[in-house]
């Protein structure tokens, strides 16, 4: 019973599905439930929250990722999904307290100096969202200091940098100096990501990983998560 | 509709490891495909961030001398970069000239800005200020309004003048087509002696079978009134849809130009 409803769940993430009255990638689904009145049921059945995350919510963004990067999927379905996870999260977020659920971790976000470009920062902005993770998002042109002191204040385990530009990118370069400068470097992952950027280019700044897209993005996040926890 | 081909752009890395060995041959090549298919100007781009500012300028330089020396048509100076843009001008031979581009940020505006004027340049001006690009049409009109208000101060015509309205996927905000669209209409009405240019491969980005998405944006842009577009002349569907969009708009007189470029074998269906 559990099993099916969570199976549920799991396909209208993948079907970019919020309530009965929208229409999937597949034909023929309008009128059945959506995520959001599946939710309500497996949580009028005592469903554990953490299980419908791990195993509706946070399993059916990963086939929606795999169908990303097979290119079945595009980019309007993908935020179709992280929508339905973002619908879904409001409703279980005030469920989570009392079932003994943690946050997985908090990420700040930015485009770096200079660049004003935030479309790829905002879709793994969301994604992350819908993988679990508290997000503030800086805004895109922020300086090196404003980073650097968001850092400081607000303690993320990571630190996500975009930036779009070939002359933007070497500010990522002053960030991560600054960071070692602010005694900082040790205490946050930072993650880069962006059109000119490269896996070459995240080593020789010393940054923790390289996103190449948005799933990319947070598969480098969750490995990074899942080895300090362990 | 002006065609500026969009081929010689270092953020392709073929072309940017071209540029970086000095292959003449590559450069030639890419610039005469470029001309035989119908643009009317060719866009010179070097990037910037790899190498220091210096190698960026030799490297302008070099690749302005190169084009020209294969071909007539006028250039199109790609870079924000006010040291690059003027090495591109010294080395440059002829009197039209584009340079792309500036904005609304007083930086750019203040340094590129006399830079065209003093060259007499058209100059490609992006519909953006300091907060990035507006999500609305009132407010991309707004920042027009201030770059041609400095730009007549400092003696250019709005004639020289070409608004690009600019373009964001549709993938990820789908009402973003008609904020354009919308944008070139308003920009025509207000101004109408400026220009208005825009590159068009941005729009489907994130979406499948994109260069579709892309001709059947150029047709809705032409009609909006748009008068240039950056693409890639090698597209020769595209080509054939830019022929047919002037002579459905009145562009076309006794439709000679389609006609003519029909009896070439250039119309493809």
């Amino acid at each position: 019973m559990a099993d099916d409803i969570l199976k549920l769940i799991q396909e209208n993430v993948i079907q970019g599905r919020i309530t009965k009255d929208d229409e999937g990638f597949d034909d023929g689904m309008a009128g059945q439930p959506g995520v959001t009145e599946l939710i309500e049921t497996a949580l009028a059945q005592k469903i554990n929250p953490q299980d419908i995350i791990s195993k509706g919510l946070t399993r059916g963004m990963a086939i929606v990722g795999e169908k990303f990067e097979a290119k079945q999927y595009f980019i309007p379905d993908m935020l179709a999904s992280a929508q339905v996870v973002g619908a879904a999260m409001d409703i279980l977020e005030p469920h989570l307290a009392g079932a003994g659920a943690k946050a997985k971790g908090k990420i700040i976000m930015a485009t770096v100096k200079g660049d004003l470009h935030d479309i790829g920062k905002n879709i793994v902005s969301i994604l992350l969202r819908g993988a679990g993770y508290t997000v503030k998002d800086l805004g895109n042109d922020i300086d090196t200091s404003t980073i650097v002191e968001a850092v400081r204040e607000e303690k993320p385990q990571f630190l996500g940098l975009s930036a779009l530009l070939i002359s933007t990118m070497a500010n990522m370069a002053d960030v991560m100096q600054a960071l070692k400068d602010a005694g900082l470097r040790d205490k946050v992952k930072v993650v880069i990501g962006g059109a000119p950027v490269s896996e070459e280019f995240a080593k020789s700044i010393g940054a923790d990983g390289y996103g190449a897209d948005g799933f990319g993005a947070i598969r480098v996040v969750e490995s990074l998560f899942n080895a300090n926890a362990a | 509709m002006l065609i500026i081909g969009e081929c010689i752009n270092a953020s392709n890395r073929t072309v940017a490891e071209a540029i970086a060995r000095r292959d003449r041959e590559f450069i030639e090549g890419i610039t005469k495909t470029q001309v035989e298919a119908g643009a009317d100007f060719i866009d010179v781009n070097v990037g910037a961030g790899q190498g220091t500012q210096g190698q960026a300028i030799e490297g302008m330089e070099w690749l302005v001398k190169t084009v020209q020396a294969v071909t007539d048509k006028p250039l199109t100076i790609d870079s924000d970069v006010p040291g690059i843009i003027e090495a591109a001008l010294r080395s440059y031979r002829g009197e039209t000239v584009m340079i792309n581009s500036v904005t609304a940020e007083p930086e750019r505006l203040e340094s590129i800005g006399p830079l065209a004027a003093r060259h007499k340049a058209l100059l490609v001006a992006l519909a953006m200020g300091s907060e990035g690009i507006p999500d609305t049409v009132e407010r991309r009109l707004e920042t027009c309004e201030t770059i041609l208000t400095r730009l007549t101060s400092m003696g250019m015509s709005a004639e020289q003048i070409y608004f690009d309205p600019l373009v964001l996927p549709i993938s990820v905000d789908s009402r973003q087509g008609l904020v354009t669209l919308k944008t070139i209409e308003r920009i025509k009405a207000r101004y109408p002696a400026a220009k208005t240019v825009m590159g068009l491969s941005n729009i489907s980005f994130g979406l499948p079978s994109r260069k579709l998405v892309n001709r059947a944006f150029l047709l809705m842009a032409a009609y909006a009134g748009l008068d240039a577009a950056i693409l890639d002349p090698r597209d020769d569907k595209a080509m054939s849809l830019v022929r047919i969009s002037d002579m459905l708009i009145g562009k076309d007189a006794l439709c000679k130009g389609y006609i003519k470029a029909y009896r070439q074998g250039k119309i493809v269906d």
